[in-house]
């Protein structure tokens, strides 16, 4: 293994580490989203290190990175839409206070 | 409708009417006898014209019920029409403070008219089922007064014994009609031969049962536990004559061996039986015992080949013997007991009604010109005019001999001790029922020539007879009104006074025997019973089983797994709290879990 994927490997691993503690430790909802950001970066780190120092010469790596990206977004506007909403109905995207889903 | 009918049905509709009306059973009682004595004296005097009635009745396929006024059937009817109605005269005034009168007048009437039935049978199937009426109507009366002790047993026993003489009976019956074809009485009296031995022999034992001969006495005495109109109708014209009627009527088929053996059983019955009356301490069975003996010399008349003279006998027996306990009620009454010891003097305080029984009493000892003197005559003339005369002959004088002294010991007994008495209810009628029948008693005799010729058939006579009977019976009296029963009767007193029971009597030979099939029916019967109940406690066992595994199993263990679930869905929800991090942690951890255990199956493989 080269020592360039390696160290690409231990940023993602890191960036993940550094997401998981982040969606932990945060009670506010935007702080939990960005630590999932995180973790997601992390994994996407690890995948495209994965294309570039494995299989450069397919393109379906690169496709898969792109889509996840998308998909990111799209749960990022979702998350914003679900806190902004709470904000406005209680004033507070404080997490400790949310157990409405509770079964 | 037919005088036939109208003799049976009168009393049996009066019957019917108590019944359904509860009310006023003396009135409908005396008028359906009313009504019934008219039709059966009209049968009686259309016998005298020779204008014989028949009726025929369908019954059973092939045998049909037939009904007949023969000269010899109307005279009997007439009998039990008189008969029965006097005493319910009688009864009328007896019964007056017994609250179930309605009751006793039914069984009366049923009584009465089963026995006109009977002896107005010229069938078999008729006769039998007749016969079993009167049976059934004896142990109702019998044990009329159920609840006072004895009194049941003596019922059953009365029942008991005459249903075991029965058989006989019915085996006759059937031997007749196998052997003839039919059922009709008059053609199977033609049967000769050993069947003719047979049969005869075999209603001789159901003659015995029923007339209560020697050694079926017993059931007799003991049936004085019912009220005093039944003992005298029982006595005189139904229940008792029946046997003796079945024997006259059958008479002309009887061969000379049967006929030998029914002279020795009726000479036997009216010796032992008279030595009993002599030794009886209570006045109704003393008569009872009587009664046996009288039908006793009628036996003897029979089997002497003179039918007419039991006949006569028998309708002169009806009155007197009737009239007797009738007489005997009155006493009753007056001193609230039939034991001799308590009726001392009884007679000087009912003079009028001790007249009626000292006459009765005369007339059945044989006294002229009172009618047993008539008919003794004749039964004591016909013994010596037979083949059998050594034999019949002393037997017959020695019954009336007998009957003298035990009557003339009552009456003594009756007369002497002081006068006293107490009022009796209803004596008006108990005396126009008992005047009607003394006078009967007294003046049957005159109507005996019309009864010969109305039959067709002459009695034997003799000076001998006479002079010995008018001997016997006035050397009797005089030996029964001076001499004390106890020194007449020396060793034989303590024996009489048990009955002459040999080696225990019936009570050994028929009562035990049948009391012992009862009760073994009796145990067999517990035994199914306890078998049926220990099978429905069993099922009823194994359904609780069944239930208690159901309740105990079945139902825990499904109720356990409910349990089960609520709780593991209560500890379920618990880690469902809502809250993100944490369920964020969980997953983490797990995802974490999964990781170290896919580690170490890679390392370890």
């Amino acid at each position: 293994m080269s020592i360039e994927l390696l160290s690409a490997l231990v940023t993602g691993a890191a960036l993940f580490g550094v997401g998981v503690y982040g969606a932990l430790s945060q009670t506010n909802l935007v702080m939990i989203m960005m630590g999932v950001e995180l973790m997601l970066a992390g994994a996407l780190v690890n995948l495209v290190a994965f294309w570039r120092f494995l299989h450069p010469d397919t393109p379906a790596g690169q496709m898969f990175v792109l889509i996840v990206m998308t998909v990111m977004a799209v749960e990022m506007a979702v998350g914003f839409g679900v806190a902004i909403a709470r904000f406005r109905a209680r004033g507070s995207v404080e997490m400790e206070e949310a157990s409405e889903l509770k079964g | 409708m037919s005088l036939i009918a109208t003799t049976i049905l009168a009393p049996l509709s009066a019957m019917v009417l108590i019944l359904l009306l509860r009310r006023i059973p003396a009135a409908l009682a005396l008028t359906g006898a009313g009504i019934g004595l008219i039709a059966s004296l009209g049968l009686l005097s259309g016998a005298f014209h020779a204008t014989g009635e028949a009726l025929m009745l369908p019954g059973l396929p092939g045998l049909p019920l037939r009904l007949a006024a023969t000269p010899l059937t109307a005279l009997l009817s007439s009998l039990v029409a008189v008969i029965g109605g006097l005493v319910l005269v009688y009864a009328v005034g007896y019964m007056s403070r017994d609250p179930e009168r309605p009751r006793f007048f039914a069984t009366m009437l049923l009584f009465v008219s089963a026995m006109q039935t009977l002896v107005l049978a010229g069938d078999w199937v008729l006769l039998l089922a007749a016969w079993e009426l009167i049976g059934l109507c004896s142990y109702l009366l019998i044990g009329f007064w159920y609840r006072r002790p004895g009194v049941r047993a003596a019922a059953t026993r009365a029942f008991l014994v005459t249903r075991s003489a029965d058989l006989g009976l019915y085996l006759a019956v059937f031997i007749l009609i196998a052997s003839t074809g039919t059922s009709d009485i008059e053609t199977t009296l033609n049967t000769g031969g050993s069947t003719a031995v047979v049969a005869a022999l075999l209603l001789l034992v159901a003659v015995m049962g029923k007339s209560a001969q020697t050694p079926l006495h017993d059931w007799l005495q003991r049936a004085m536990a019912g009220p005093t109109p039944v003992s005298a109708l029982l006595h005189s014209a139904t229940l008792v004559a029946a046997g003796a009627i079945l024997l006259i009527r059958t008479a002309p088929m009887l061969p000379p061996e049967a006929l030998l053996m029914v002279g020795i059983v009726g000479g036997i019955t009216t010796v032992v039986t008279g030595l009993i009356a002599l030794g009886e301490g209570d006045l109704k069975r003393l008569l009872a015992a009587s009664t046996s003996s009288q039908y006793g010399l009628m036996l003897v008349a029979v089997g002497a080949g003179v039918p007419l003279a039991a006949l006569l006998h028998l309708i002169a027996h009806a009155a007197i013997k009737s009239s007797l306990f009738l007489g005997a009620g009155v006493f009753q009454h007056s001193r609230g007991s039939t034991l001799l010891a308590e009726l001392g003097g009884v007679g000087r305080a009912k003079p009028r009604v001790f007249l009626g029984f000292v006459l009765s009493a005369l007339a059945l000892a044989g006294i002229p010109p009172l009618s047993g003197f008539f008919s003794k005559d004749a039964i004591i003339a016909a013994t010596l005019a037979s083949s059998n005369a050594p034999l019949l002959g002393p037997l017959a004088v020695a019954g009336t001999l007998l009957t003298g002294a035990y009557m003339a010991r009552a009456l003594r007994i009756l007369w002497h001790g002081d006068g006293t008495t107490r009022k009796v209810a209803g004596l008006g009628w108990m005396g126009s029922g008992l005047a009607g029948l003394v006078a009967l008693a007294a003046g049957l005799g005159s109507a005996f020539p019309a009864i010969e010729s109305l039959l067709g058939a002459r009695l034997p006579e003799g000076t001998l007879a006479q002079v010995l009977g008018l001997g016997a019976a006035s050397g009797g009296l005089l030996l029964g009104w001076s001499v004390r029963g106890r020194r007449l009767l020396g060793p034989l007193w303590p024996w009489a006074q048990q009955g002459f029971a040999i080696a225990g009597g019936l009570d050994t030979w028929v009562v035990r025997p049948a009391l012992a099939v009862a009760r073994g029916c009796e145990g067999l019967e517990r035994r199914l019973y306890d078998g049926v109940l220990a099978t429905g406690r069993l099922g009823l066992g194994i359904g609780r089983a069944v239930r208690y595994s159901d309740e105990q199993g079945i139902d825990r263990l499904i109720s356990a797994l409910v349990r089960g679930t609520v709780d593991l869905g209560a500890r379920a929800r618990r880690l469902q709290s809502g809250l993100i991090h944490r369920e964020l942690a969980i997953t983490v951890v797990g995802t974490a879990l999964i990781f170290a255990t896919m580690l170490i199956t890679l390392l370890a493989s």
